[in-house]
């Protein structure tokens, strides 16, 4: 008689978008093999992106960014420890330890353990009223807190800094936005683009303080925040907000031995396998190659998190798929605009010392004549010889996700200015305008070079 | 468990990349007319009028070079996609 090859022992550390995203996709490829998730949470697979919305009141309520109940997650057969942190890897003896129990054996090690927040290092980091907007808990509880906020202080205009602002403002709290750089997300846009982001911040109500460092965070006789002090002054506030960058937990796989690069997150190939046989990493600890440059980068969406835990599950589980170079377009919400980009802005390629040129036009979402038609300013950046595509800027009232993800494409797959400026479009009035802003900010490079 | 320590080359490249983006900005900000970062002080002095002109002087393939020299995951087997030719159907 035939020997039953057991089932494979997958274990997947973290319960975010890549950790579930490995587990789905590594129970769609084995049916037979045995899927464990520790998460150090209470809940795993809820959309964080959502959180500000529910603060700001578009969202009526935070059962509604839960992706599936515990009970559906348990129906697949894949068993999620929830509250329970795995402390170390044994690499080479194929277990993790978890708790004071005896060592859990596997097959294959998915490493999703996200993210955190670069803690501000200054005097009063310690105080209570400083929220790390993430655990989704620990939203409800802060959702409450703001009810009696009258003045936050929101830390870096990064993507959830803006988000934020934007939320505060719609709930009616003074808020005040601290930058060290001199515009909002200053990594990723250009001034031009993000200019009536700021502007709408302001009619809104927020105080904008670019160009202004953190110094301290000030507290009152009973431990709580009652202001900041920046380089431009003292800022009353009952409440900090920290949005600052995202930096990978690689704590836990680095002490087993996988390699971290240059950009900080767990080095992986295009299977998402890190440098140790039997462990893959996805999502915000692991770096990606960015398409254009080469150039490993970490920090990107959840979209990208899922993604790339789906690739590593499917790995994990015995399958074969690969993920690729990221072209990162990006959008939001931020004030009363959408704003959003892909690849390279002027800024970021002059940085890098990249030659490009520009075309820009600034054009409408639907036919002129109906009713809630908004403006779409576009700019492109393209590469002086052959013209491809190197990255795009957007601002406008509707349009600009669905723009972003068709100009990732774009430079992914070589798109050039000549391309786009003859491109087809859509029209039809309460969608779109007669003339697409992509083609009219193509054309208008072209012109500039007079060809 | 003591976290891992930052390694030379991630902090090189955090700094520099950091001093390239200000040195950026101010270069963009002219353009459009809006306000630039604050003037450098201290070491960061150091970094804007020695290491971003001296940068920007290098060829490309040099820096090229360089970059792909550091440690990360470009370092290892990411194919291209398959790019079609002719026509689909």
């Amino acid at each position: 008689m035939a020997e039953r090859t057991p089932p494979r022992r997958i274990v997947i550390i973290g319960g975010g978008a890549a950790g579930i995203g490995a587990a789905g996709a590594a129970r769609g490829t084995s049916r037979d093999a045995e899927i464990t998730v520790y998460t150090e949470y209470e809940d795993a697979a809820y959309s964080p992106c959502g959180i500000p919305y529910v603060h700001g009141g578009e969202i009526p309520d935070f059962e509604r960014l839960f992706l599936g109940t515990k009970q559906q997650y348990a129906d697949q057969g894949i068993d999620i420890r929830y509250q329970t942190a795995v402390q170390a890897i044994d690499a080479r003896g194929r277990n993790v330890r978890v708790g004071n129990g005896p060592p859990v054996p596997y097959d294959a090690l998915v490493v999703a353990t996200g993210w955190d927040y670069g803690r501000p290092d200054v005097p009063g980091a310690d105080l209570a009223g400083i929220y790390y907007m993430k655990n989704i808990r620990e939203a409800m509880r802060w959702d409450e807190v703001l009810d009696g906020v009258r003045s936050a202080v929101v830390l870096e205009a990064q993507p959830l800094g803006m988000e934020m602002v934007t939320a505060l403002c719609h709930r009616g709290i003074e808020t005040h936005l601290v930058d060290p750089s001199p515009w909002a997300l200053s990594m990723a846009t250009d001034p031009d683009i993000v200019a009536p982001v700021q502007e709408s911040w302001l009619e809104m109500g927020a105080r904008l303080h670019f160009n202004t460092t953190l110094r301290a965070i000030l507290g009152d006789g009973s431990g709580r925040v009652r202001g900041v002090a920046t380089t431009d002054g003292e800022i009353a506030c009952d409440l900090v907000v920290v949005c600052s960058h995202k930096v990978p937990r690689t704590d836990l796989g680095a002490a087993a031995g996988l390699a971290v690069g240059s950009a900080g997150g767990f080095v992986v190939d295009e299977t998402m396998a890190t440098s140790v046989p039997g462990i893959w990493a996805a999502g915000d600890c692991a770096e990606i190659p960015h398409g254009v440059s080469n150039v490993p980068i970490q920090g990107l969406s959840g979209s990208h998190a899922y993604a790339q835990g789906k690739v590593a599950g499917v790995n994990a589980a015995g399958g074969r798929r690969a993920y690729q170079p990221v072209y990162v377009p990006w959008a939001m919400v931020a004030g009363k605009w959408m704003i959003g980009g892909v690849s390279f802005s002027e800024t970021l390629a002059t940085a890098l010392g990249i030659s490009f040129i520009t075309g820009q036009a600034q054009g409408i979402s639907r036919a002129r004549y109906f009713p809630d038609v908004k403006p779409v300013k576009v700019k492109l950046l393209a590469e002086p010889d052959g013209l491809r595509l190197i990255g795009a800027q957007m601002v406008g009232g509707e349009g600009i996700k669905e723009r972003a993800d068709f100009l990732a494409m774009a430079v992914r797959k070589g798109i050039t200015l000549r391309d786009l400026a003859t491109m087809e479009n859509v029209y039809s009035p309460p969608i779109g305008a007669l003339n697409e802003p992509i083609a009219m900010a193509a054309q208008d490079a072209l012109a500039r070079l007079g060809s | 468990m003591a976290p891992p320590r930052t390694s030379l080359a991630r902090r090189l490249r955090e700094v520099s990349e950091h001093q390239l983006m200000i040195a950026a900005q101010r270069d963009v900000a002219g353009r459009y007319g809006t306000p630039p970062p604050l003037p450098p002080r201290g070491v960061d002095r150091f970094w804007q009028q020695v290491f971003v002109p001296v940068y920007h002087r290098l060829p490309w393939k040099l820096r090229v070079t360089v970059m792909r020299a550091m440690p990360g995951s470009h370092r290892r087997t990411w194919h291209q996609p398959d790019q079609g030719s002719g026509p689909a159907v």
